[in-house]
């Protein structure tokens, strides 16, 4: 895990690689184009990239619009701008019209963690999963987010994709294969399934190596797609391993150990323990000490999952 | 397309009189609907559809065809009418409204049938949707134009000034607005729960091209749609004035007929008001 990349110059490169693919993919920007990694393809199609300024809210009703005509939209911005604000555009145009546009909401999670609980994303989840119809994406490193990018242009459908900021390590080689709806067995293991996603993916792979040195053989599983979600892997996990742990850099109400637990509970009950940010604005200061008053560092992960068991 | 002969106009009038019939139709299927912005409307969207608008109904996914967009999807009586008499679809299926699983929910739902271009019933949408539709007929090098109705009251709703600002940026000149300003909303007087008067003022501030008409007047419907755009490069708007409930004469400018729960009097009423518009019509 020595290199580290920054997911939204990855999420630009992957996007002028399936752009050049497909004529039909567009970019459109809320103003932020470059800081969303967009100027790569601004570049490379200048008449490709739609520009709509701080509207927050007609952007994705224009963006439903030009699916319409066949065009493939990804809308990036700021999360909570593309996702919290304009709820009812999202549901609505993209959902319940069910377009072929592709939102991606970066520096989610509070990879703003210096500018306070507006900037900060986490019920972005919570938010466009409970829409029908909509895939919600929360890739784990950066060669996923590439993987993902060319998997959700070449998906048909609503699409909600996350990314962080801060520089992510390099979790996956080449190889790597990513499927939509499709979880990864990182590590395979029987005392406890430890599930991470996203920017924290990272923080749950360092946490498993610390208790496998502890002796406790954790299955580690990485869940990439939040909707739909890998039932097969997670029931068998919880079957195999009794307990079950996840993590996530999301609010503990509607993320990923909700959805696990949704299903799970109706599938193969077992004791679950959920690390996230619980039921309260987050505080604000630098990134990796916000992560770890919210319990999200690896040791803090690994006691976390010592204690359950 | 510009011209409307006599003959011609007077047969959009009939027209009229007939989707004013399949709107009675509907309520009678489902005892209620959203009576006054379909009959203050339903003018505007004959015109729309039996004279202005490039359409296949065998075909409606025909990629040259011009889009409609009812932004006030509550006037959706009015639109399930016009289509069933374009051909789109049977029009038996009027007498399914209100009925569980209706093809004809209380708002319009694309997936339902043929001729329905998207999903509304949540106001301030159709416009952003309508530019992202004109934005994408142009990159792809069509004609094509897009249509849109929504209503004054809507005007409150934000999200049409984003897109309004975005229109007028992105120099959509293949987009037609009505605004269909029957000056009535749920609670009362358009100007008096929220007004966003002046209207031509507001939205040539917001670089549009702005024209006013009486809505009831196919002529003057006709004349302006099909002059847009009344400038090069900027969107065009069509204050279209009308009165809600148009052609029931107990229903008409009054507020309490927004959503229409009807009795068998008021049917009955209501049966004989659009009798007479067809006679009047036969006279002419």
């Amino acid at each position: 895990m020595s290199e580290a990349l920054d997911p939204r110059k990855t999420f630009g490169e992957a996007l002028v690689e399936a752009g050049e693919k497909n004529p039909n993919i567009i970019a459109i920007s809320a103003d932020s184009s470059k800081g969303s990694g967009l100027g790569p393809f601004r570049e490379r199609f200048p008449d490709r990239h739609l520009e709509f300024g701080i509207m927050e809210q007609g952007v994705l009703g224009f963006a439903a619009g030009l699916a319409t005509t066949g065009k493939v939209p990804f809308v990036a911005s700021i999360a909570p701008f593309v996702t919290a604000r304009p709820f009812e555009m999202f549901r609505n145009d993209l959902g319940y019209m069910n377009q072929n546009v592709k939102v991606v909401g970066r520096c989610a999670g509070m990879t703003y963690s210096d500018l306070g609980a507006t900037h900060q994303s986490l019920d972005d989840i919570a938010i466009t999963r409970t829409i029908p119809g909509v895939t919600v994406i929360n890739p784990g490193d950066p060669v996923e987010i590439r993987r993902a990018v060319h998997a959700v242009a070449s998906h048909v459908g609503p699409v909600y994709m996350k990314i962080g900021s801060p520089k992510m390590p390099v979790l996956f080689g080449e190889e790597h294969q990513f499927e939509i709806g499709r979880g990864v067995l990182m590590e395979d293991g029987k005392d406890v399934t430890l599930i991470g996603t996203g920017t924290v993916l990272s923080k749950a792979c360092e946490a498993a190596q610390l208790l496998r040195k502890r002796g406790v053989e954790v299955r580690l599983i990485n869940i990439h797609t939040i909707k739909p979600l890998d039932s097969e892997l997670l029931v068998r996990a919880a079957e195999e391993t009794g307990k079950v742990v996840t993590v996530e850099e999301h609010y503990l109400i509607g993320g990923l150990g909700s959805a696990v637990s949704e299903l799970l509970s109706q599938r193969c009950p077992v004791p679950m323990k959920f690390i996230g940010v619980d039921d309260q604005y987050v505080s604000n200061g630098p990134y990796e000490e916000l992560l770890a008053l919210y319990g999200l560092q690896p040791q803090q992960i690994a006691d976390t999952v010592l204690s359950f068991m | 397309m510009s011209q409307l002969s006599e003959v011609e106009e007077v047969a959009l009038k009939r027209m009229a009189v007939t989707i004013r019939k399949d709107i009675l139709r509907m309520v009678k299927a489902g005892h209620a609907g959203h009576i006054g912005g379909a009959l203050s409307s339903a003018d505007i969207l004959t015109a729309l559809y039996f004279k202005i608008m490039r359409t296949q109904p065998h075909n409606p996914s025909w990629p040259q065809r011009d889009r409609f967009v009812l932004s006030a999807g509550h006037k959706c009586l009015a639109l399930y009418a016009v289509l069933a008499e374009k051909g789109f679809f049977d029009k038996s299926i009027l007498d399914t409204y209100g009925s569980l699983g209706s093809l004809l929910p209380g708002h319009p739902n694309m997936h339902c049938l043929p001729g329905i271009e998207t999903n509304t019933g949540a106001l301030g949408h159709g416009l952003s949707i309508a530019g992202g539709m004109a934005m994408g007929l142009r990159m792809k090098g069509t004609d094509a134009r897009v249509y849109v109705i929504m209503g004054d009251g809507e005007l409150a709703e934000g999200s049409n000034w984003e897109a309004a600002a975005a229109a007028s940026h992105h120099r959509l000149d293949n987009l037609v607005l009505f605004v269909d300003r029957n000056s009535l909303q749920i609670s009362g007087r358009t100007v008096e729960v929220m007004s966003y008067e002046p209207l031509q003022a507001r939205w040539e501030a917001f670089g549009w091209s702005v024209r006013e008409i009486n809505g009831h007047d196919m002529r003057q419907i006709v004349e302006a749609a099909a002059s847009a755009p009344f400038a090069q490069t900027k969107p065009s708007v069509i204050l279209a004035n009308t009165v809600k409930s148009k052609g029931l004469s107990f229903a008409e400018d009054r507020v309490n007929y927004h959503y229409w729960k009807a009795t068998d009097e008021e049917i009955a009423r209501a049966d004989r008001d659009i009798a007479a518009m067809e006679e009047d019509l036969s006279n002419e």
